[in-house]
C-alpha cells in the first residue's frame, strides 16, 4: 500500500543534473566553480587531514606500541589486543556495558521521539509551547541535568522512588547499585529523545495530506494510517537517527563521567571513559588507542548490519519513482 | 524530502562515522602533538603550573609577587589549571616538549619521577643548604623516588577532626582529642547519633580508612619491598572497623543515606549542614565553617589506636625536564617554601602551608579572618604523627583499584577480608616494585 500510494509523488526531475555532471570536458566555466569549490573546501579537508586523519592514522601505530605519553613509544605488536581480548575482564564488562546501553537507550530514545513527534503532529492546543518544551532537554548542559538527577534518582527521597513507593514498589537505589545503575544512566539518555522528536516532525510535516485524504476515503483509521502513511514516510528519518543513536550511545561519556565515575565496581564503565581513563589517568596512550580501534570496529560493524537492514524497511520515495 | 535524502546517502554515512569515529581517537591521540604556549625565551622567565579556584590563584599570584619584588631578575607566569582537568593537561605539555617550569604535584607525583620529567631536586637542597626534615617535618622528603627528592612540599595539611561542639555540649561528652582510642570514639559516635543525625560522617576516601590502616599497624605498601600489603590482618581489621560504623553501629550515614541529604553529598557538607557531629577532613572546610554563624564547631586532632597515624593531603613544587634554568626554578621554589612567602597560604584562608615554623605562628593559629577560637593548633600537633603515603608511581591505578574492590564493602554487601584479598591480588599485578 505504502509504495502504491507513494508513486504519484515520484521526482525524476532529481535525476538528470546528475547525468549531465558527467560530461567529460569541463566548460571554462565550470573549471572556474571546481576551482572554488576546492578553495572554499579546503579548510575542512586541511583540519580534517591535521586534525582528524593525521590523529587516525598515529593511533594505529600507537596502538602497536606500549607508551605513556612522556617516553618514546615502544613498539610491542598486537601485544595490547590480546591482552584486551583474552586478559581485561573490565575491557570484556565495559563493552558488554556499553551494548547494553545501545541495545535499550537507542530503541527506547527512538520509539518515544517517534511517538511524541506523533502527538505533536495533531492539532492540539499549545503545539508550539509543547514541542519547545520537548526540545528545552537538549539545551540544558548536561552536568546540570546530571545533577538533577542525582536528586531524582535518590534512594529513598527522590521523587521517582516516591512516585514508585505509591503503587507499593520499592525502588532500587539507582546510581548505588550494580544491578539499577545502568537503567539509571538510560533514563537520563531518554530525557534528550527530544531531539529525534524534532527531526521527525519535520519529515510528518512534509508528508503530502492527499494520502490521509485518499486513505481516509478506503477507511483506514488513524492507527492504520499511522503504521501505512506516517512511519513508512519518516523511515529514512528514523534511520539518520539510528545510525546517529548508535554511534552516540557507543561513545557516551559526561553522562557515566559525571554521573558515576563507572562505578559501581564497573557496573556503569564504558568504552569511552574506559579508554579516557587508560590514556589520562593510568598513562597507558597505546592501550588506549588499541581500545579506541576496537570501539570504531564495533561502530562500523553495528553500523554496516544497520545498512544491511535498512534495504528492508527503509523506504525512499525516489526509489520506487521512475 | 530530497535533501534529507541527500544526508542518507551511503558515502554520507561512511563520513559521517569516520568522523565519530575519528573524535573518539583524537581523543587518545591528541597526547602527540598540541600542547600549551610556555616555555618562555629568556632563561629566567618560569611559567609555573598550579590547579585550583580563585582562592588559590590569588594566593600563588600573591606569593609569586612577593618573590619577584625580592628578586627582580625573575618572571614568573602563573598557569592556573582546573583541578579536573589538571593532569590532563599537563600530560599534554609535557609529552608536546613544553612542560611548565615549576609545577605543582601531589600524590602522582611518581607517575613523572619515575619517567624522568621532572628532575631530582637533591643537589639543589644541598647547595641552598636546606634542611627538609627540619624546615616540613615527617613530610619532608614525602616527594621522593628511589631516594631521591623530586619536589619541595609546599601545602601541607593533615586530615583533622571537626566536631560540632553544640552537639557535643548537649549530650555532655568531651571533646574528642589525640588521646582517642577507637573505642572512645565510637561510643561518642554512638551517643551523638539521633535520628536524622549521625555521630560521624565516615571515612571511605583514601586519606581517612588508610589512616586507621597505618594507625592499627598496618600498611598499604611495605616501604622495605614496595610489594602491595593490603591483604595484612592489620589492614582488614582497620576497614572492617570502618564499614562496621556504617552498617554495624549506624553512626556513620550509608551511601544511600547520603545521595537522600542531596546530589553530592558527604561528610563536609553534611557536617556543615548540621546533621553529622564529627567528621574528618582538610583544612578546606574551615574557611567556609569560620563564614557560617549557624554553626559551633571546633578541630581536633586525629584519635589513634595501636599508634598515632595520620594521612597529610598537600601538594609540592617541582622542576620539570623541560625547564631551561633550573637554578632559578629552584631558587624561586625555595623562596615560596619558605616561611615569608608561606604566610599567604594561610593568611589567604587557602590551605595549610607546609613549612612548620609558619604552622606555630601566630599567622596560622590566630588567622585574621577567622571569627572565633577555633584550636588551630590541631594541624601543627597532627603533622607530628602523619604517615608517609606511598606515593607509587601506579597511584591511579591503585586507586581505581580500590574504588572498584571496595564497592560492594561500602555498599554493605561484602566483608573486608574477601574484598581486600581481591584487591591485593589485583594490586600484585599492577605494582611493579621499584628495584
Amino acid at each position: 500500500m505504502a509504495q502504491a500510494l507513494a508513486e504519484p509523488a515520484g521526482t525524476p526531475a532529481t535525476r538528470a543534473p546528475r547525468a549531465r555532471g558527467r560530461r567529460p570536458r569541463l566548460t571554462k566555466r565550470r573549471k572556474q566553480e571546481a576551482r572554488l569549490f576546492y578553495l572554499f573546501i579546503s579548510p575542512w579537508i586541511i583540519g580534517f587531514v591535521v586534525f582528524l586523519f593525521g590523529p587516525m592514522i598515529a593511533s594505529i601505530y600507537f596502538s602497536l606500541t606500549d607508551w605513556d605519553s612522556f617516553t618514546a613509544p615502544a613498539f610491542v605488536g598486537v601485544a595490547n589486543y590480546i591482552r584486551l581480548l583474552t586478559n581485561d575482564p573490565i575491557f570484556w564488562k565495559s563493552l558488554g556495558n556499553t551494548f547494553y546501553y545501545a541495545a535499550v537507550s537507542v530503541p527506547l530514545s527512538m520509539g518515544i521521539g517517534l511517538w511524541l513527534a506523533n502527538l505533536l503532529n495533531k492539532r492540539v492546543r499549545f503545539r508550539k509551547l509543547f514541542r519547545t518544551v520537548i526540545y528545552l532537554p537538549i539545551l540544558v548542559p548536561i552536568v546540570a541535568t546530571a545533577l538533577i538527577f542525582k536528586m531524582v534518582l535518590a534512594p529513598t527521597t527522590g521523587p521517582l522512588n516516591r512516585f514508585l513507593a505509591v503503587f507499593g514498589i520499592t525502588g532500587p537505589a539507582w546510581l548505588l547499585d550494580p544491578n539499577s545503575v545502568k537503567p539509571a544512566i538510560i533514563l537520563l539518555s531518554v530525557w534528550g529523545a527530544g531531539g529525534a522528536t524534532v527531526l521527525l516532525l519535520a519529515a510528518m510535516k512534509g508528508i503530502p495530506t492527499e494520502f490521509y485524504e485518499a486513505a481516509e476515503i478506503d477507511g483506514a483509521g488513524p492507527i492504520r494510517q499511522f503504521w501505512s502513511i506516517t512511519f513508512p514516510q519518516v523511515t529514512p528519518i528514523i534511520f539518520f537517527n539510528l545510525i546517529m543513536g548508535l554511534i552516540g550511545s557507543f561513545q557516551v561519556f559526561a553522562q557515566v563521567y559525571i554521573l558515576t565515575q563507572g562505578g559501581p565496581n564497573n557496573a556503569s564503565q564504558m568504552m569511552v571513559p574506559l579508554l579516557f581513563q587508560e590514556a589520562f589517568s593510568f598513562y597507558h596512550m597505546g592501550y588506549a588507542s588499541a581500545i579506541s580501534w576496537m570501539l570504531f570496529v564495533a561502530i562500523l560493524m553495528l553500523t554496516l548490519i544497520a545498512f544491511k537492514t535498512a534495504r528492508k524497511w527503509v523506504f525512499y520515495e525516489n526509489e520506487v519513482a521512475h | 524530502m530530497a535533501l534529507i535524502q541527500m544526508e542518507m546517502s551511503r558515502r554520507g554515512f561512511l563520513a559521517g562515522i569516520g568522523l565519530a569515529a575519528a573524535g573518539v581517537i583524537t581523543l587518545t591521540a591528541c597526547g602527540s602533538g598540541s600542547g600549551g604556549s610556555s616555555g618562555g625565551g629568556s632563561s629566567s622567565e618560569l611559567v609555573m603550573s598550579v590547579w585550583g579556584g580563585e582562592v588559590d590563584k590569588a594566593a600563588y599570584q600573591g606569593r609569586i609577587d612577593m618573590l619577584v619584588k625580592k628578586y627582580p631578575e625573575l618572571k614568573v607566569t602563573l598557569l592556573l589549571i582546573p583541578s579536573a582537568s589538571y593532569p590532563q593537561k599537563v600530560q599534554t605539555m609535557i609529552a608536546g616538549g613544553k612542560g611548565p617550569d615549576i609545577m605543582e604535584v601531589a600524590e602522582n607525583v611518581n607517575v613523572y619521577s619515575s619517567k624522568s620529567q621532572i628532575i631530582p631536586l637533591d643537589k639543589y637542597v644541598s647547595s641552598a643548604k636546606l634542611d627538609l626534615e627540619a624546615q616540613f617535618g615527617p613530610v619532608g622528603k614525602i616527594y621522593s623516588y628511589k631516594d631521591k627528592v623530586y619536589a619541595i612540599p609546599d601545602r601541607s595539611g593533615a586530615m583533622i577532626v571537626y566536631y560540632n561542639k553544640t552537639m557535643f555540649d548537649a549530650k555532655g561528652i568531651a571533646a574528642p582529642t589525640a588521646a582517642w582510642k577507637w573505642d572512645d570514639m565510637l561510643s561518642a559516635a554512638t551517643e551523638l547519633t539521633t535520628p536524622g543525625v549521625w555521630g560521624f560522617g565516615g571515612s571511605q576516601w583514601w586519606p581517612e580508612w588508610w589512616s586507621m590502616v597505618y594507625q592499627n599497624g598496618g600498611a598499604i605498601i611495605d616501604t622495605k619491598t614496595g610489594k602491595p600489603t593490603v591483604n595484612s590482618d592489620a589492614v582488614v581489621e582497620a576497614l572492617q572497623w570502618c564499614g562496621d560504623l556504617m552498617f554495624k553501629h549506624k553512626v556513620t550515614p550509608t551511601n544511600a543515606q547520603y545521595a537522600d541529604m542531596g546530589p553530592d553529598m558527604g561528610g563536609d557538607q553534611a557536617f556543615a549542614a548540621q546533621k553529622i557531629a564529627m567528621n574528618i577532613t582538610g583544612f578546606w572546610n574551615v574557611g567556609t565553617l569560620a563564614a557560617d554563624p549557624k554553626i559551633e564547631w571546633d578541630l581536633a586532632p586525629l584519635w589513634q589506636q595501636k599508634k598515632q597515624a595520620v594521612a597529610a593531603f598537600g601538594s609540592g613544587l617541582a622542576i620539570s625536564r623541560d625547564c631551561k634554568n633550573p637554578d632559578a626554578a629552584f631558587k624561586a621554589i625555595a623562596y615560596l617554601t619558605d616561611a615569608e612567602a608561606q604566610a599567604v597560604i594561610i593568611t589567604s584562608k587557602e590551605d595549610v602551608p607546609a613549612n612548620i615554623a609558619v604552622q606555630q605562628s601566630d599567622t596560622f593559629l590566630k588567622p585574621s579572618w577567622m571569627t572565633k577560637p577555633i584550636n588551630m593548633a590541631a594541624f601543627p600537633e597532627s603533622t607530628k604523627f602523619v604517615f608517609k603515603s606511598p606515593f607509587i608511581p601506579e597511584w591511579e591505578e591503585m586507586q581505581k583499584a580500590f574504588t572498584d574492590g571496595l564497592a560492594a564493602f561500602w555498599l554493605g554487601t561484602q566483608q573486608a577480608k574477601p574484598a581486600l584479598e581481591a584487591i591485593q591480588s589485583q594490586l600484585e599485578s599492577i605494582i611493579k616494585p621499584a628495584e
